[in-house]
């Protein structure tokens, strides 16, 4: 037993890696990351565009960026992205490994975040695109400010399961080979694993890598409860509007609490 | 007789081998109240969306303020924004409150500035006794008032012509009413409308011409009064028998 919490719960190791897990890893790893979703959410939205079309010709090469890049296991692509890019001579990012990485990360989060803004968009009902469209809009004008908005407001609990794996495929830069200054969270453990024999560096990380992911749960569950609700409801109303506006306060809002969580479950 | 403001000439609509319309057409003049009346599965709500292209014919043409909708390069959308549609399950953006509902369009398709838009949005809640909801989100409101949310939503873009397609089939019945006296009113302030209903008693009312359509033809056309009191067809007699 004493050897089992040795080798995990060190905590004169735990105490001497935090420091730069903190100051050096943290940071990466929310740097990749962050970049990893923001692609991840760009090229996701133009691919779920394509992937609604009516002509399979422009679905297809969609389908087929969303089935490769799903279908790939993440190590190979941030292989082949961080080690065969540089390579075959295309260095965009020079010999920094953490733009390859962001750029391997978006690549297969773009394919997931495509299927769930499709998923999103598809569950948005047919007289909204009609309404938007009786009223004088594009069809491109209706999908951004009618549509897409509640589509995407429709999967939030999905899309935070995405962002969840972003953060934690961002360790797969380690792959690479990082230089002291670009090294993420896991490539300062495993460093020091290796060098001690202690796996409790390795239990610091993940610490670290749940006071991102945890908390970022709860905060878009919140902004998904907000929006739904809608920040006008909670201004006061006129004195006029009491006695025929329904109760604004939590009863209304009860059913509508219960059909998030049972989605979520 | 004043201006054709729509003009649909021999409109036909198949989905598959299915045929909806077999060849419809008609005139509607300018402050004219029209009503569509019939059977479900007579082909009128696919005949009122070809109105505003929601549905594209087969073939046949509309011509709607001069403009033939089929013809190519028409401005689809332009023309559209000049013909109000209200639904029977009202289509409120149920993400945006009530006055952003009324604003979406004039900002985004007439480019207005969020406070001009939000002055004639006030001023259309107002006419309709709508102003006290101007900061609800529509799931917080009633079947009548959501429906009278997206008549003023229709009526902000200034509509030349409205379209109404069952605009009271999906309320409760102690709700029609209040749908019902907005178009009443709308009716007497002279616009033009094109109304496919089951409201006899409104058609009756406020409608200059009652359209009787069965199984995607105009089965009946005439005056509210003699179509509604004398029935020719044995078809439109046996329908006036059953809604009655």
């Amino acid at each position: 037993m004493d050897d089992f919490l040795h080798t995990f719960f060190d905590w004169h190791e735990i105490g001497s890696v935090l420091p730069t897990l903190l100051t050096e890893g943290l940071g990466n790893t929310l740097l990749i990351a962050a970049l990893a979703i923001v692609l991840g959410l760009v090229v996701g939205m133009l691919l779920a565009m394509l992937l609604l079309s009516t002509s399979r010709w422009v679905r297809l090469p969609a389908r087929i960026y969303v089935d490769v890049f799903r279908g790939i296991p993440a190590i190979v692509t941030v292989s082949l992205v961080g080690l065969g890019l540089p390579a075959s001579g295309v260095q965009p990012f020079g010999r920094s490994p953490l733009g390859y990485a962001v750029i391997a990360v978006g690549m297969i989060s773009a394919a997931y975040c495509a299927e769930i803004f499709r998923s999103g968009i598809q569950s948005v009902p047919q007289g909204q695109m009609q309404a938007g469209r009786s009223l004088g809009m594009s069809y491109l004008r209706t999908m951004r400010v009618i549509i897409v908005p509640q589509g995407v407001r429709n999967v939030l609990p999905a899309l935070t399961g995405q962002f969840i794996v972003d953060i934690k495929e961002s360790s797969l830069v380690y792959l690479l080979g990082l230089s002291v200054g670009q090294r993420e969270l896991y490539f300062i453990a495993q460093e020091r694993q290796a060098a001690t024999y202690n796996s409790s560096s390795l239990v610091a990380a993940a610490l670290c890598y749940l006071v991102i992911t945890i908390p970022l749960t709860y905060v878009v569950n919140w902004l998904d409860r907000r929006l739904r609700d809608g920040p006008s409801t909670r201004r006061p109303l006129p004195a006029t509007a009491v006695a025929e506006e329904l109760p604004t306060s939590t009863a209304t809002f009860a059913p509508h609490d219960d059909l998030s969580k049972e989605a979520k479950a | 007789m004043s201006r054709t403001v729509i003009s649909v000439q021999d409109l036909h609509k198949s989905y598959g081998t299915t045929e909806v319309l077999r060849g419809v057409s008609f005139d509607v003049h300018e402050r004219e109240v029209v009503c569509v009346i019939g059977p479900s599965g007579s082909g009128k709500s696919t005949a009122l969306k070809c109105l505003n292209l929601l549905e594209r014919p087969t073939s046949g043409s509309v011509t709607v303020a001069g403009t033939d909708l089929t013809g190519p390069g028409v401005d689809v959308d332009g023309l559209r924004a000049r013909i109000g549609m209200v639904f029977q399950h009202f289509n409120l953006f149920p993400h945006l409150s009530v006055l952003a509902n009324l604003t979406v369009a004039p900002r985004q398709v007439r480019g207005l500035s969020k406070d001009e838009a939000e002055e004639k949005a006030h001023a259309q809640l107002r006419t309709l006794g709508l102003a006290h909801l101007a900061k609800s989100r529509p799931a917080h409101l009633s079947g009548g008032q959501q429906q009278r949310v997206a008549i003023a939503r229709a009526l902000v873009m200034e509509p030349e012509v409205m379209l109404f397609d069952e605009a009271t089939s999906a309320l409760d019945p102690e709700l029609v009413k209040g749908v019902l006296d907005v178009m009443k009113e709308l009716a007497a302030s002279g616009m033009t409308m094109v109304c496919v209903t089951h409201e006899m008693g409104f058609a009756r009312e406020a409608a200059h011409r009652v359209i009787f359509m069965d199984e995607g033809r105009i089965e009946e056309h005439g005056t509210a009064d003699s179509l509604l009191e004398n029935p020719t067809s044995p078809r439109l007699r046996s329908f006036l028998s059953q809604v009655l």
